[in-house]
Protein backbone atom coordinates (compact mmCIF):
# COMPACT_ATOMS: atom_id res chain seq x y z
CA UNK A 1 0.00 0.00 0.00
CA UNK A 2 1.61 3.06 -1.17
CA UNK A 3 2.17 6.20 1.80
CA UNK A 4 -0.03 9.26 1.61
CA UNK A 5 2.05 11.37 -0.01
CA UNK A 6 2.89 8.81 -3.05
CA UNK A 7 -0.80 8.66 -3.37
CA UNK A 8 -0.75 12.54 -3.52
CA UNK A 9 2.19 12.87 -5.77
CA UNK A 10 0.42 10.17 -7.96
CA UNK A 11 -2.94 12.40 -8.22
CA UNK A 12 -1.19 15.84 -9.06
CA UNK A 13 0.53 14.19 -11.64
CA UNK A 14 -2.58 12.68 -12.94
CA UNK A 15 -4.71 15.95 -12.41
CA UNK A 16 -1.74 17.42 -14.28
CA UNK A 17 -2.13 15.52 -16.85
CA UNK A 18 -5.92 16.52 -17.60
CA UNK A 19 -6.75 18.52 -20.33
CA UNK A 20 -7.96 21.90 -19.08
CA UNK A 21 -5.82 21.60 -15.91
CA UNK A 22 -3.23 24.86 -15.84
CA UNK A 23 -1.85 24.23 -12.34
CA UNK A 24 -2.93 22.60 -8.94
CA UNK A 25 -4.48 25.21 -6.36
CA UNK A 26 -2.89 26.03 -3.10
CA UNK A 27 -6.13 25.92 -1.18
CA UNK A 28 -8.45 29.03 -0.40
CA UNK A 29 -9.08 28.95 3.14
CA UNK A 30 -6.34 26.81 4.58
CA UNK A 31 -2.91 25.56 2.42
CA UNK A 32 -4.51 22.32 0.33
CA UNK A 33 -1.32 20.07 0.81
CA UNK A 34 -0.25 16.56 1.89
CA UNK A 35 2.95 16.59 4.04
CA UNK A 36 5.52 13.96 4.65
CA UNK A 37 9.14 13.74 6.17
CA UNK A 38 10.58 17.15 4.57
CA UNK A 39 8.26 17.12 1.70
CA UNK A 40 4.80 18.44 0.45
CA UNK A 41 2.75 17.79 -2.43
CA UNK A 42 0.57 21.14 -2.82
CA UNK A 43 -2.85 20.82 -4.03
CA UNK A 44 -3.48 17.95 -2.99
CA UNK A 45 -5.08 16.61 0.61
CA UNK A 46 -5.14 12.78 0.92
CA UNK A 47 -7.60 11.58 3.53
CA UNK A 48 -8.46 8.38 4.69
CA UNK A 49 -11.11 7.86 2.71
CA UNK A 50 -11.29 10.40 0.27
CA UNK A 51 -8.45 12.22 -2.04
CA UNK A 52 -9.31 16.18 -2.77
CA UNK A 53 -8.20 17.80 -5.87
CA UNK A 54 -7.72 21.34 -5.74
CA UNK A 55 -7.32 22.68 -9.64
CA UNK A 56 -6.91 25.53 -11.69
CA UNK A 57 -8.57 25.56 -14.95
CA UNK A 58 -7.84 27.16 -17.81
CA UNK A 59 -9.77 29.95 -19.19
CA UNK A 60 -11.86 29.94 -22.04
CA UNK A 61 -12.94 26.48 -21.16
CA UNK A 62 -12.79 23.57 -23.10
CA UNK A 63 -15.92 22.04 -22.02
CA UNK A 64 -18.15 22.90 -18.98
CA UNK A 65 -16.48 22.81 -15.75
CA UNK A 66 -18.55 19.62 -14.17
CA UNK A 67 -17.09 17.59 -17.72
CA UNK A 68 -14.02 19.04 -16.50
CA UNK A 69 -14.21 17.59 -12.98
CA UNK A 70 -15.37 14.45 -13.97
CA UNK A 71 -12.44 14.08 -16.47
CA UNK A 72 -9.68 15.28 -13.55
CA UNK A 73 -11.91 12.72 -11.49
CA UNK A 74 -11.57 9.70 -13.99
CA UNK A 75 -8.11 10.21 -14.06
CA UNK A 76 -7.23 10.64 -10.51
CA UNK A 77 -9.36 7.50 -9.39
CA UNK A 78 -7.30 4.64 -10.41
CA UNK A 79 -4.39 5.62 -8.66
CA UNK A 80 -5.53 6.85 -4.79
CA UNK A 81 -6.34 2.89 -4.07
CA UNK A 82 -10.58 3.24 -3.97
CA UNK A 83 -11.03 6.17 -1.98
CA UNK A 84 -13.91 8.83 -2.81
CA UNK A 85 -11.70 11.76 -5.26
CA UNK A 86 -13.09 15.25 -4.82
CA UNK A 87 -12.22 17.98 -7.15
CA UNK A 88 -12.43 21.70 -6.26
CA UNK A 89 -11.82 24.15 -8.90
CA UNK A 90 -10.55 27.23 -6.98
CA UNK A 91 -10.06 29.61 -9.98
CA UNK A 92 -10.48 29.73 -13.67
CA UNK A 93 -7.62 31.25 -15.47
CA UNK A 94 -6.62 32.94 -18.62
CA UNK A 95 -3.47 30.72 -20.14
CA UNK A 96 -0.54 32.83 -21.90
CA UNK A 97 0.01 29.93 -23.67
CA UNK B 1 -21.52 34.85 14.49
CA UNK B 2 -19.58 32.14 15.71
CA UNK B 3 -16.75 34.69 15.93
CA UNK B 4 -19.12 37.18 17.74
CA UNK B 5 -19.49 33.93 20.24
CA UNK B 6 -15.99 33.43 20.39
CA UNK B 7 -15.40 36.78 21.37
CA UNK B 8 -17.49 36.50 24.10
CA UNK B 9 -16.48 33.30 25.63
CA UNK B 10 -12.89 34.86 24.98
CA UNK B 11 -14.12 37.82 27.23
CA UNK B 12 -15.36 35.73 29.91
CA UNK B 13 -12.30 33.25 30.04
CA UNK B 14 -10.41 36.58 30.58
CA UNK B 15 -12.69 37.85 32.78
CA UNK B 16 -12.39 34.58 34.78
CA UNK B 17 -8.35 34.50 34.23
CA UNK B 18 -8.76 38.02 36.16
CA UNK B 19 -10.85 36.82 39.48
CA UNK B 20 -8.61 34.15 39.39
CA UNK B 21 -5.34 36.18 39.91
CA UNK B 22 -7.29 38.50 42.23
CA UNK B 23 -8.48 35.12 44.16
CA UNK B 24 -5.42 33.74 44.61
CA UNK B 25 -3.89 37.46 45.62
CA UNK B 26 -6.62 37.98 48.54
CA UNK B 27 -6.55 34.40 49.40
CA UNK B 28 -3.09 34.05 50.25
CA UNK B 29 -2.69 37.40 51.63
CA UNK B 30 -0.01 38.86 49.11
CA UNK B 31 0.98 42.55 48.76
CA UNK B 32 -0.34 43.34 51.66
CA UNK B 33 -4.20 42.40 50.86
CA UNK B 34 -6.52 40.17 52.68
CA UNK B 35 -9.71 38.53 52.00
CA UNK B 36 -11.89 40.57 54.33
CA UNK B 37 -11.24 43.76 52.23
CA UNK B 38 -12.40 42.38 49.23
CA UNK B 39 -16.47 42.97 50.29
CA UNK B 40 -15.54 46.41 50.86
CA UNK B 41 -13.45 47.25 47.81
CA UNK B 42 -15.85 45.67 45.39
CA UNK B 43 -18.55 47.59 47.79
CA UNK B 44 -20.24 44.26 47.31
CA UNK B 45 -22.76 45.20 50.17
CA UNK B 46 -24.62 47.62 47.30
CA UNK B 47 -24.54 44.83 45.18
CA UNK B 48 -26.05 42.79 47.73
CA UNK B 49 -28.91 45.25 48.50
CA UNK B 50 -29.60 45.67 44.84
CA UNK B 51 -29.75 42.36 43.80
CA UNK B 52 -31.67 41.44 47.34
CA UNK B 53 -34.48 44.09 46.04
CA UNK B 54 -34.68 42.81 42.55
CA UNK B 55 -35.33 39.72 43.54
CA UNK B 56 -38.10 41.00 45.91
CA UNK B 57 -39.53 43.09 43.81
CA UNK B 58 -39.74 39.68 41.07
CA UNK B 59 -40.95 37.79 43.90
CA UNK B 60 -43.72 40.47 44.68
CA UNK B 61 -44.33 41.10 41.08
CA UNK B 62 -43.19 44.85 41.68
CA UNK B 63 -40.58 44.39 38.93
CA UNK B 64 -39.98 48.40 37.43
CA UNK B 65 -40.50 48.44 33.50
CA UNK B 66 -36.51 48.93 33.00
CA UNK B 67 -35.53 45.85 34.85
CA UNK B 68 -38.28 44.09 33.09
CA UNK B 69 -37.31 45.12 29.98
CA UNK B 70 -33.42 44.27 30.97
CA UNK B 71 -34.75 40.62 31.49
CA UNK B 72 -36.76 39.90 28.36
CA UNK B 73 -33.48 41.86 26.58
CA UNK B 74 -30.88 40.09 27.91
CA UNK B 75 -33.13 36.36 27.46
CA UNK B 76 -33.34 37.26 23.88
CA UNK B 77 -30.31 38.28 23.03
CA UNK B 78 -29.20 34.73 24.83
CA UNK B 79 -31.85 33.01 22.41
CA UNK B 80 -30.41 34.83 19.40
CA UNK B 81 -27.07 33.46 20.05
CA UNK B 82 -27.70 30.20 20.80
CA UNK B 83 -30.00 29.85 17.64
CA UNK B 84 -27.19 31.21 15.92
CA UNK B 85 -24.81 29.46 17.23
CA UNK B 86 -26.84 26.25 16.64
CA UNK B 87 -27.77 27.36 12.83
CA UNK B 88 -25.56 24.66 10.40
CA UNK B 89 -22.48 26.90 8.80
CA UNK B 90 -23.18 27.83 5.64
CA UNK B 91 -20.27 26.12 3.45
CA UNK B 92 -17.41 27.83 1.89
CA UNK B 93 -17.50 25.92 -0.87
CA UNK B 94 -20.01 25.93 -3.44
CA UNK B 95 -21.28 22.15 -4.71
CA UNK B 96 -21.49 21.86 -8.08
CA UNK B 97 -22.79 18.21 -7.82
CA UNK B 98 -21.62 14.82 -5.79
CA UNK B 99 -17.55 15.38 -5.34
CA UNK B 100 -17.06 18.93 -7.42
CA UNK B 101 -17.25 21.97 -5.38
CA UNK B 102 -16.02 25.38 -6.69
CA UNK B 103 -14.63 28.07 -4.83
CA UNK B 104 -17.01 31.29 -4.34
CA UNK B 105 -14.35 33.45 -5.38
CA UNK B 106 -14.15 31.68 -8.86
CA UNK B 107 -17.78 31.94 -9.30
CA UNK B 108 -17.83 35.59 -8.57
CA UNK B 109 -15.32 35.79 -11.08
CA UNK B 110 -17.66 34.61 -13.34
CA UNK B 111 -20.00 36.61 -12.46
CA UNK B 112 -18.15 39.35 -12.85
CA UNK B 113 -16.93 38.47 -16.36
CA UNK B 114 -20.71 38.02 -17.90
CA UNK B 115 -21.81 41.44 -16.26
CA UNK B 116 -19.00 42.87 -18.45
CA UNK B 117 -20.59 41.14 -21.61
CA UNK B 118 -23.78 42.78 -21.02
CA UNK B 119 -24.11 46.04 -23.17
CA UNK B 120 -26.32 47.23 -19.70
CA UNK B 121 -23.83 47.10 -16.99
CA UNK B 122 -21.12 49.69 -16.47
CA UNK B 123 -19.50 48.15 -13.76
CA UNK B 124 -20.50 45.64 -11.00
CA UNK B 125 -20.17 43.99 -7.79
CA UNK B 126 -21.06 40.54 -6.91
CA UNK B 127 -21.64 38.91 -3.42
CA UNK B 128 -21.42 34.96 -3.88
CA UNK B 129 -23.06 32.48 -1.10
CA UNK B 130 -22.82 29.32 -1.19
CA UNK B 131 -25.69 26.95 -0.35
CA UNK B 132 -26.58 23.69 1.87
CA UNK B 133 -26.98 21.75 -1.11
CA UNK B 134 -25.88 22.63 -4.80
CA UNK B 135 -25.49 25.76 -6.61
CA UNK B 136 -24.92 29.08 -4.70
CA UNK B 137 -26.66 32.85 -4.35
CA UNK B 138 -25.46 35.75 -6.45
CA UNK B 139 -26.41 39.17 -5.05
CA UNK B 140 -24.83 41.62 -8.05
CA UNK B 141 -24.81 45.53 -8.31
CA UNK B 142 -24.57 46.81 -11.30
CA UNK B 143 -24.54 50.13 -12.88
CA UNK B 144 -26.21 51.08 -15.68
CA UNK B 145 -26.77 54.28 -18.06
CA UNK B 146 -28.81 57.28 -16.68
CA UNK B 147 -31.77 57.04 -18.27
CA UNK B 148 -32.21 53.37 -19.49
CA UNK B 149 -34.96 51.32 -18.13
CA UNK B 150 -34.01 49.82 -14.78
CA UNK B 151 -36.31 47.04 -14.65
CA UNK B 152 -35.46 45.83 -18.51
CA UNK B 153 -31.89 46.40 -17.57
CA UNK B 154 -31.95 44.29 -14.44
CA UNK B 155 -33.84 41.46 -16.34
CA UNK B 156 -31.09 41.31 -19.35
CA UNK B 157 -28.21 41.35 -16.60
CA UNK B 158 -30.00 38.50 -14.89
CA UNK B 159 -30.31 36.77 -18.15
CA UNK B 160 -26.96 37.28 -19.26
CA UNK B 161 -25.40 36.59 -15.83
CA UNK B 162 -27.40 32.84 -15.75
CA UNK B 163 -26.98 31.88 -19.47
CA UNK B 164 -23.13 32.73 -18.82
CA UNK B 165 -23.22 30.53 -15.73
CA UNK B 166 -25.15 27.83 -16.79
CA UNK B 167 -23.05 27.35 -20.55
CA UNK B 168 -19.81 26.56 -17.98
CA UNK B 169 -22.27 24.62 -15.66
CA UNK B 170 -22.04 26.32 -12.39
CA UNK B 171 -25.59 25.75 -10.31
CA UNK B 172 -27.01 29.38 -9.59
CA UNK B 173 -30.30 29.36 -6.91
CA UNK B 174 -30.78 32.82 -7.04
CA UNK B 175 -29.51 35.86 -8.52
CA UNK B 176 -30.27 39.26 -6.70
CA UNK B 177 -29.56 42.25 -9.58
CA UNK B 178 -29.74 45.88 -7.94
CA UNK B 179 -28.67 48.44 -10.18
CA UNK B 180 -27.86 52.38 -9.76
CA UNK B 181 -28.22 54.91 -12.70
CA UNK B 182 -25.03 56.46 -12.92
CA UNK B 183 -23.22 58.93 -15.51
CA UNK B 184 -21.21 57.01 -17.51
CA UNK B 185 -18.80 60.29 -18.29
CA UNK B 186 -17.82 59.90 -14.57
CA UNK B 187 -20.55 61.75 -12.38
CA UNK B 188 -21.73 59.54 -9.56
CA UNK B 189 -24.47 57.63 -9.09
CA UNK B 190 -27.74 58.76 -8.02
CA UNK B 191 -30.22 56.41 -7.00
CA UNK B 192 -30.54 52.56 -6.14
CA UNK B 193 -33.84 50.53 -7.01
Amino acid sequence: MADALQLARAASEAALATDGVIRLGTGSFAEAATYGPGEKVSGVIVMPEEVQVHVVLRYPLDKPIPEAANSIRENVSPKVEGRETTVVIEDLEVSEE
Amino acid sequence: MRIFNRIVVILLLAGLFVLGIFGIVYSFNLFGYQLSQLPQILNLQTIYSGAQEAVSDAENGTLTDLTFFILVGVALVGLILLVLELKPRTPRLVQMQKGTYVTRNAVKTQVLNATNQSSEALDSSAKVKARRGTGAKVKLKSNVRRGENEGDARSSIKNQVSDYLGQIGIPISRIKVKTSETDPRGKGEQRVN
